[in-house]
């Protein structure tokens, strides 16, 4: 059920679409990882290693801005941000940084499109929330140099009850 | 020139540098800072020219550093590269004395556009 049906809070789906979504995340990619980069918006399977980066957004809408993929991807965007100051060896902390600067980047322009006055947290990189309203996520899937990438942009709050609105 | 470029994450001072220089100002001393209390003492000590700015950092974020320098009653050119790129955001920088706001994600062009005038 959308919130549409009981008049309370939105749900991200009326907010923004995938295809922005898709539109920001290629505008960061080409800012970030470089000109040439290309996202094609292919799915594909993520293997069972994954990271996420993300910020939370808190405002009319509440939830997170979270990419996720492989460990080796994270580390090869890592690189790409880096460019000639990569290290020979990455520590987590080259990965936790610069994977979470894209997740900063997107963020941003996401809570930019959004209705209203909200606040965007410090990136986080590690296990991503979890999803507590289905209803509530914008996913799109894509591929950067073959490899999967996910951008969710996902609620922070379970569904509302159906009968929210009788007292 | 003297920039001092304030900015959390070292890979985002990185990237800005390696911008800067695309735009063509590849000329001037660049000092880093990791957060807006490191680059409030660093205009002290370091007298940058203008000041590069992320928005939100641990410890002081940018805008905070701002405020602090202007009731300093120091006059330090101010502009912010930073993913806040909301009309709300503009406007608060712009109050707080800041000469501009470069939104992330930027280009080299971008740079160009707002710096022109400020980096001689």
């Amino acid at each position: 059920m959308t919130t549409t049906d009981i008049g309370a809070r939105p749900v991200i789906d009326e907010l923004i679409d995938g295809p922005t979504v898709l539109s920001i995340t290629e505008e960061a990619w080409i800012s970030l990882v470089g000109e040439d980069e290309v996202l094609v918006p292919i799915p594909g399977e993520l293997p069972a290693d994954v990271v996420s980066s993300w910020v939370d957004v808190v405002g009319p809408w509440t939830g997170s801005v979270v990419l996720t993929t492989s460990r080796r991807t994270a580390e090869d965007l890592s690189r790409a941000l880096l460019r000639e100051s990569a290290p020979e060896v990455l520590e987590e902390e080259d990965v936790v940084d610069a994977f979470g600067e894209i997740a900063n980047v997107v963020g941003g322009s996401v809570k930019a499109v959004l209705p209203g006055h909200s606040a965007l947290s410090l990136p986080s990189v590690g296990t991503a929330p979890e999803i507590r309203n289905p209803a509530d996520v914008c996913r799109i899937d894509v591929l950067w140099r073959g490899e999967p990438i996910v951008i969710s942009v996902q609620g922070a709050l379970p569904a509302l009850p159906p009968h929210s609105t009788t007292p | 020139m003297k920039i001092l470029i304030a900015d959390d994450s070292r890979v985002m001072r990185q990237i800005v540098i390696r911008t800067l220089r695309q735009a063509g100002y590849d000329d001037h001393d660049i000092v880093e800072a990791e957060d807006g209390a490191d680059a409030l003492a660093k205009v002290s000590s370091e007298k940058p020219d203008l000041v590069l700015s992320d928005w939100n950092m641990p410890n002081m974020t940018g805008i905070e550093c701002l405020e602090a320098l202007r009731n300093s009653g120091s006059t330090v050119p101010f502009g912010f590269v930073t993913s806040e790129g909301s009309a709300e955001m503009r406007d608060k920088a712009a109050n707080a004395g800041a000469l501009f706001l470069i939104a992330k994600p930027f280009t080299a062009d971008t740079f160009t556009e707002h710096l022109d005038g400020v980096i001689a």
